[in-house]
């Protein structure tokens, strides 16, 4: 299994489009974090105002581990997009090239062919996230310092510089989950069609058609919002709470990889019964 | 045997591709598979190398089924199945590591195949600067990545110039010669004829003769030679007089005359014996002969 996950990263690495996510980070990273150096101010003065008062601001709140939540904030619609671009080729592609008629004549079987597509998608996922992390963290620290991390939500939680690393070392991973469950949302699509785009249309199609239903204050939606898996792509905000609800992020975790499970036994289902006569 | 294809069918919607086929391949044999264009060929070759699932029917591969014993049929099977498709981003070589490792073959056999193939000093470049004659050898490359015993082979000589395809038709019989069973669908006739001991034709999925060339041949009349005499009748009756002569014809002025292949030299020589001159001795007998008269001479393979 290690070397068809192995042959799967040199495919993935050896395709342009795979680094489409990677360019478009360090193209908009810095570019967020020259503008959190310089036009911070607002942000500041926003969050200021959101405390009421009740605090005595010195010197600025602003730092890599807020930059980094408003950045995870503002990306979350993005990152699928990124992940999709190559999940959604890993299966289709090779069906369209021709690759499995050389692949798939092998002594392999097709499920072990299949899960080591998988895998190696979650990899390109998890290295994604962590370059992401890797600018607004790593960067961001250099930029623009470390500090205490104040979150307000529906109150206010202030987190000393060592809980900060803890909590978004946990944001990114239960970040890094839920793409994982993305990616393989487009691995399904992926293999069900014969051309990549078709995959990132479809995912990107329930995912927003699952952040619209979640957004619309209506009765009907709001009945069926718990049966959307998009309702539970924020369990990493859960990572900014106090105290860390750990029975709500098991439960998120277990709906998402429940979900992840169904979209693997489909695309199982009808990869080997696929007849290939491309 | 080491292919024993039974009752085999598929069928994509209303069309049936490949009706109820039988055939046995003898362990060793170069065979030739051929039929017009729609004919089964490729769905035939693909169910056999379990690239696609048939409705009804089994392949057996060293009697293993390679619907159920999938993982032990392919074992021993190398398959270039029409065009040779690569990861076109990657080097040739790297393709090939790929499949090395999923087939769990020793790497160091990559450069074997790619020096046995002509590519041995392209090997490190991007699929996408080879040639279509470079990609096919690259395919037949990867078919003969782990040791196989029988190689399947469709169309392997498309996109070939004469050179490639004169260096496929020997790498075909050298590996004949190592023992390799060879199943060879193509749509170059003389090619199949020059290097198979065995040929089997269908049409709309269905058998519609198979087994030795020679006896093939031998049983349709085909091994037919032309001779220009100029005693017609005479001749004609000498030669219908010896038990080696299958058959012996005049017709519009030459004799046909349906002898074996060693015999030639032999009629020669009787027909000059007996005062009968001979200005030409034009053999007739061709695959292509045999298979105009199965599909008629509009059909394309």
């Amino acid at each position: 299994m290690l070397s068809l996950i192995y042959n799967e990263l040199l495919v993935i690495t050896g395709r342009w489009r795979s680094y489409i996510g990677f360019i478009g980070i360090s193209i908009l990273m810095p570019l967020i974090l020259w503008g959190f150096t310089y036009g911070s101010q607002g942000i500041q003065d926003q969050y200021t105002r959101q405390m009421g008062g009740s605090f005595l601001v010195v010197g600025t709140i602003f730092n890599s581990f807020l930059a980094t939540y408003i950045i995870m904030q503002a990306l979350w619609f993005h990152i699928p997009f990124l992940v999709s671009l190559a999940a959604g080729d890993s299966v289709a592609a090779d069906g369209s090239n021709g690759i499995f008629r050389i692949t798939l004549i092998r002594p392999v079987s097709r499920l072990k062919i299949l899960t080591s597509k998988l895998l190696a998608s979650y990899i390109y996922t998890t290295t994604l996230l962590l370059f992401c992390a890797f600018w607004s963290l790593g960067i961001g620290s250099l930029v623009l310092g470390t500090g205490d991390l104040i979150v307000i939500d529906k109150g206010i939680l202030i987190l000393d510089q060592s809980q900060a690393w803890v909590r978004m070392a946990l944001a990114f991973s239960l970040a890094i989950l839920v793409m994982c469950m993305v990616a393989t949302l487009c691995f399904m699509f992926s293999s069900m069609v014969n051309n990549g785009v078709g995959p990132i249309i479809g995912s990107m199609f329930l995912i927003i058609l699952g952040y619209l239903i979640i957004s619309i204050p209506l009765d009907f939606f709001d009945k069926i919002e718990p049966y959307i898996f998009v309702t539970y792509f924020d369990v990493w905000l859960d990572a900014f709470k106090e105290p860390i609800p750990w029975m709500g992020i098991v439960k998120k975790l277990s709906i998402l990889m429940a979900y992840s499970g169904v979209f693997f036994g489909v695309a199982v289902f009808i990869f080997l019964k696929k007849d290939i006569k491309s | 045997m080491i292919v024993e294809i039974n009752n085999l069918s598929k069928s994509f919607g209303l069309r049936k591709a490949v009706d109820g086929l039988n055939l046995d391949i003898p362990d060793g044999s170069v065979y030739g598979f051929l039929g017009p264009n729609g004919s089964g060929k490729s769905t035939t070759i693909r169910m056999m190398t379990a690239l696609i699932t048939p409705d009804e029917g089994e392949v057996y591969i060293q009697e293993n089924s390679v619907l159920k014993m999938r993982n032990k049929a392919l074992a021993s099977v190398g398959a270039l199945i029409e065009r040779a498709d690569f990861h076109k981003h990657l080097s040739g070589e790297t393709n090939l590591k790929m499949l090395a490792r999923m087939d769990g073959t020793d790497i160091s056999r990559v450069q074997t195949v790619l020096d046995r193939t002509g590519l041995g000093s392209r090997g490190k470049d991007k699929v996408k600067t080879y040639s279509q004659g470079m990609k096919q050898r690259l395919g037949i490359a990867q078919a003969l990545l782990s040791h196989p015993k029988l190689l399947i082979l469709d169309e392997p000589t498309n996109g070939l110039d004469p050179q490639g395809m004169k260096e496929v038709r020997d790498l075909v019989r050298e590996l004949s010669y190592e023992g390799i069973t060879i199943f060879i669908s193509s749509h170059l006739l003389d090619e199949v004829q020059k290097i198979c001991s065995h040929v089997a034709m269908i049409s709309f999925g269905k058998l519609i003769t198979s087994g030795k060339m020679e006896d093939l041949l031998k049983e349709s009349d085909l091994l037919m030679t032309e001779v220009q005499v100029d005693l017609l009748e005479n001749a004609a009756e000498l030669l219908s007089a010896q038990n080696w002569v299958h058959r012996c014809d005049a017709v519009d002025g030459v004799l046909r005359v349906g002898v074996d292949k060693d015999k030639t030299a032999e009629m020669v020589q009787l027909l000059v014996q007996n005062g009968v001159q001979v200005s030409a001795v034009i053999p007739r007998t061709s695959l292509e002969d045999l298979y105009l008269s199965k599909f008629g001479s509009e059909s394309k393979i």
